[in-house]
């Protein structure tokens, strides 16, 4: 799924390299993949397969052993009262408008960090966006908080200049959570981009803009289709990351915006109603993935060739 | 028909985890045997006690206060648990593998948990066994389930600097001055139940008339929600909430630090949030027995006191001596106050629980 | 290269916007974790490194911090090694197999941490394994949610391979494996690098995963954090914030005297 497994040309074609290809042709390789396979399989698939089938007993809190009446009441559940399946809807939609906002904003600094020479710059700038990603979660959104809550240094600063009469609602509603989210996970996209721009060779943006392309030319017809695997890694984990968090959605929209990691939540950990938070787990994992295909194909499609 | 799935599902993940892993260990429990404690000091021979308590500071002082000597004194190794929540990893042991020796418990999640299944002494079986139980105000040992060794007071904290005229009444927080900066909790919270229950109660019939509820919780919207206290303790702090659903102790607590805040009981009914301790059944001999040894001097007063004066928690037994921060607010420690306690009843509300935890859920999203 | 005055004006503004976002929070905790007053406040009612001191001497924090670090380099060097000879393999092999397979590593990350979790806790319980509660099985859980990471940065650049690379080997007569080992390998060093550093930082964070996993014996920073904050939001949270900062900037000054930083994240 991460598969870019393609390169875009300068001329927007796909070139495939060939020394990877004839290495994979390789016999020798393909052992390599092996440990993860065995490690996922055991501790990722058997576990999550036995919980999910959970989701087709009827829900009896504190039980976990698996039933043989089956049903599919929690899903009927599920798909016929608003409160669940809005929230797929709001999950997908958060999560999408997060990686745009993400990418508009994180595109521009990892663009400056890939093209800043100076090591001392360098070195400080990316400083800057590690250090912001190592405080815990609930600290970091308290420091959100102190902004952007109704007492927040954003409104107390425009209710004293009298540019307002009321605070703004910048949070306990999806605005906070599209800021919280878009905050605890920009760095992950910059840090993706920056790989991606980097390995882009300025002479060929120099060669855009000799042969008489604007700067912005260049750019969108140079720059931005050849940093494509950078950006498709980068939404693809904000993306995932977005749609999973329980922390940001929590805090940030003060339960009030019912994204599915809540519901997933307190059916698990609070209710202990587990073959209905197996249910809700189900209908998010399919609807992730069927939004990351989605997407995967569109982007392909849009890079002008498929892996 | 379920006994058979269970022993092939659990066949079936033990031959895929077992090619990789070779069982380690396998218990063999004594349980059948009787345990009884007279009250006396023992030697334990290094056993370790598993106990479940709340983190942070309460667990640095506990051990302080209380479990650092009583390693020595008896001889064993307290494994100090605070990895909250215990609920489901008592769920997913099962009956005969708990993953604790004594729990601490709020109430709803206990009655849940021994609502599975037969995890917990009952208290006729625990009592005997603490000579200091007989101390008790009767309320402790009235859940059934565990001993109740600390309670505090439901209420509301308040800003006293923002509230201009500070509540009294429960139904109070529904004043116009309180719209959008009044608090609750989320619905599994054991502060939003009681809250819930109370409002059926003060504006409905009793408290299992859920309509009273529903209807209460739509016009204290808008409001803002936490998860815990300390969540809640933040937000009036910021002054993101002026009045909040609160327990005693941290409002007290700070306003005798010199912060602005209040606190009111409510008039109409006088919940309180407990601690409550549990003894697992299949624990081990030894451990049920310094289980009990740690029950019996939790009760102690000079412990009962220390806790008070740094947490403004409040005791259960009749023979502690209040210390002066819980003198100074005003609480007695009397026959009295502990009969004007309401408890809710936490059975019938479990059995509503999924309904209502949706139904107020759909409310507070607004 | 050319001069940084190549950077377009509008991406020199959202930079600074940028940064302001990741920052302002950041500058807020820090100032809250000096404040010498009772009660987490902002603005901080003077300032002090008392609650620093708090920290630096609590009995639950700072075992908790070494064990969160302790964690996060095992699963940075189990998530890194395994997930860095994955990638070698999805981003040059093809066909369905390997279609199913990029789709398997990236499962872990669509999951609510909380579910992983409990999928775990319960198959530790269920089989007897001995896993459940210990160190070795919260590392196997912060493995399988930092392994993707490793296996998107890995795979992103892999795919992004120079052409001229592969020309320089070829015309030096490098048979397939030396060209690996002499060219790909040297490549992708910097973006597994990457790989690493998130694989630490996502796993020295995680709450979710580690919410059910996590033993009395092993309590990490986010969880100790967690249930210390249920109960009364104290300064001490902030100023374990501000010596984690601490670190990671020390960190990072140090490895960017070693080498040059952009080469982790470019090439």
């Amino acid at each position: 799924m991460y598969g870019m497994a393609v390169t875009v040309g300068s001329d927007g074609r796909v070139i495939r390299p060939a020394i990877l290809i004839r290495i994979a042709r390789g016999p020798a390789f393909w052992w390599l993949v092996v440990p993860a396979v065995v490690f996922f399989i055991i501790f990722f698939l058997v576990p999550t397969a036995s919980l999910f089938a959970l989701a087709f007993n009827k829900p009896a809190t504190g039980v976990i052993d698996l039933s043989a009446a089956l049903s599919i009441d929690n899903f009927i559940r599920i798909f016929t009262r608003s409160i669940y399946y809005e929230a797929i809807f709001r999950s997908i939609g958060i999560a999408s408008l997060v990686c745009i906002v993400g990418l508009l904003l994180g595109y521009p600094l990892a663009y400056v960090i890939a093209k800043t020479s100076n090591p001392g710059r360098n070195a400080l700038l990316m400083v800057l966006v590690l250090s912001s990603m190592q405080l815990d979660m609930v600290i970091r959104l308290y420091g959100l908080m102190v902004l952007l809550g109704d007492n927040g240094l954003i409104n107390s600063t425009l209710l004293d200049l009298g540019l307002i009469k009321a605070p703004l609602p910048l949070m306990y509603n999806i605005f906070g959570v599209v800021v919280g989210l878009v905050q605890i996970t920009l760095p992950f996209m910059i840090l993706s981009l920056i790989g991606s721009i980097t390995s882009i060779h300025p002479s060929l943006e120099e060669a855009a803009r000799s042969l008489g392309a604007s700067r912005a030319r260049a750019f969108f017809s140079v720059v931005f289709p050849m940093s494509m695997p950078g950006i498709l890694a980068g939404t693809l984990i904000v993306f995932s990351l977005a749609m999973s968090s329980y922390v940001v959605p929590a805090l940030m929209g003060g339960w009030k915006v019912l994204v599915m990691p809540i519901h997933i939540y307190q059916q698990v950990a609070e209710t202990g109603r587990w073959q209905f938070g197996a249910a809700i787990a189900v209908v998010l994992f399919v609807s992730g993935l069927l939004a990351i295909t989605l997407y995967h194909l569109a982007a392909m499609r849009a890079a002008g060739g498929r892996s | 028909m379920t006994e058979t799935i269970k022993t092939t599902r659990r066949q079936l993940l033990k031959m895929g985890a077992g090619a990789a892993v070779l069982p380690l260990f396998n218990i063999n429990h004594t349980f059948a045997d009787e345990v009884i404690y007279d009250g006396g000091a023992f030697d334990a021979g290094g056993a370790v006690l598993r106990m479940g308590e709340w983190g942070g500071a309460w667990g640095e002082l506990v051990r302080k206060f209380l479990l650092d000597d009583f390693e020595k004194k008896y001889n064993c190794r307290i494994e100090y648990d605070s990895t909250w929540p215990w609920f489901p990893k008592y769920i997913a042991g099962g009956v005969k593998n708990p993953p604790l020796d004594i729990g601490n418990w709020n109430m709803p999640e206990m009655f849940k948990t021994a609502a599975v299944g037969d995890f917990f002494l009952g208290i006729d079986e625990i009592v005997p066994n603490v000579p200091n139980a007989k101390n008790l105000w009767p309320f402790a040992t009235a859940n059934g389930v565990g001993i109740t060794w600390a309670f505090n007071q439901y209420g509301y904290a308040y800003r006293s600097d923002l509230v201009d005229t500070p509540p009294v009444a429960f139904i109070d927080a529904w004043k116009a001055a309180f719209a959008g900066k009044r608090g609750t909790y989320v619905t599994p919270s054991t502060l939003q139940m009681v809250f819930f229950l109370v409002a059926c109660r003060v504006f409905g019939k009793d408290q299992y008339d859920l309509e009273a509820g529903y209807k209460a919780m739509k016009e204290f919207m808008p409001a803002k929600i936490s998860d815990f206290t300390g969540n809640m303790k933040t937000l009036l702090d910021r002054g993101e909430v002026i009045l909040g659903v609160l327990e005693d102790a941290e409002p007290l607590q700070a306003r005798d630090a010199g912060a602005p805040f209040g606190f009111a009981y409510w008039q109409e009914l006088q919940p309180i949030l407990t601690q409550t301790y549990t003894v697992s059944r299949y624990s081990e001999p030894m451990q049920k027995k310094l289980a009990f040894a740690l029950l019996n001097e939790t009760l102690e007063p000079e412990f009962m006191k220390n806790m008070g004066s740094v947490f403004y928690l409040r005791p259960c037994v009749s023979n502690a001596i209040l210390p002066d921060n819980l003198v100074k607010a005003g609480i007695e420690n009397g026959a009295d106050t502990m009969s004007k306690f309401w408890i809710p009843d936490w059975k019938a509300y479990l059995e509503q629980e999924a309904d209502i935890v949706e139904t107020v859920n759909t409310i507070f999203a607004g | 290269m050319r001069g940084e005055s190549a950077i377009p004006f509008a991406f020199r503004v959202i930079s600074w916007l940028t940064l302001a976002i990741l920052l302002i929070p950041v500058v807020i905790v820090i100032l809250a974790g000096l404040n010498s007053g009772d009660y987490l406040t902002f603005p901080p009612q003077g300032l002090s490194l008392r609650w620093v001191v708090a920290f630096l001497t609590s009995e639950t924090f700072l075992p908790a911090f070494g064990t969160s670090l302790l964690i996060a380099l095992i699963t940075t060097l189990i998530s890194t090694i395994i997930g860095t000879m994955a990638a070698l393999v999805l981003s040059r092999a093809r066909g369905r197999i390997v279609n199913a397979l990029r789709v398997l590593f990236i499962l872990p990350i669509v999951l609510p941490g909380i579910v992983v979790g409990l999928a775990l806790y319960v198959f530790y319980i269920s089989t007897d394994v001995g896993l459940a509660r210990t160190m070795a099985g919260l590392i196997i859980g912060h493995v399988i949610v930092t392994c993707p990471f490793v296996i998107a940065t890995v795979t992103a650049v892999l795919v992004g391979f120079d052409r001229s690379l592969e020309e320089a080997a070829r015309s030096l007569g490098a048979s397939p494996f030396t060209a690996f080992r002499l060219v790909t390998l040297k490549v992708i060093s910097s973006s597994i690098s990457a790989g690493a550093i998130f694989a630490f930082i996502i796993s020295f964070g995680q709450f979710e995963v580690t919410l059910f996993l996590s033993g009395p014996n092993l309590q990490t920073l986010p969880i100790t954090m967690y249930t210390a904050l249920r109960y009364s939001f104290e300064p001490t949270a902030a100023a374990a914030g501000i010596f984690a900062i601490f670190l990671v900037v020390a960190a990072t000054v140090t490895t960017s005297r070693i080498t040059d930083l952009k080469r982790i994240f470019g090439r």
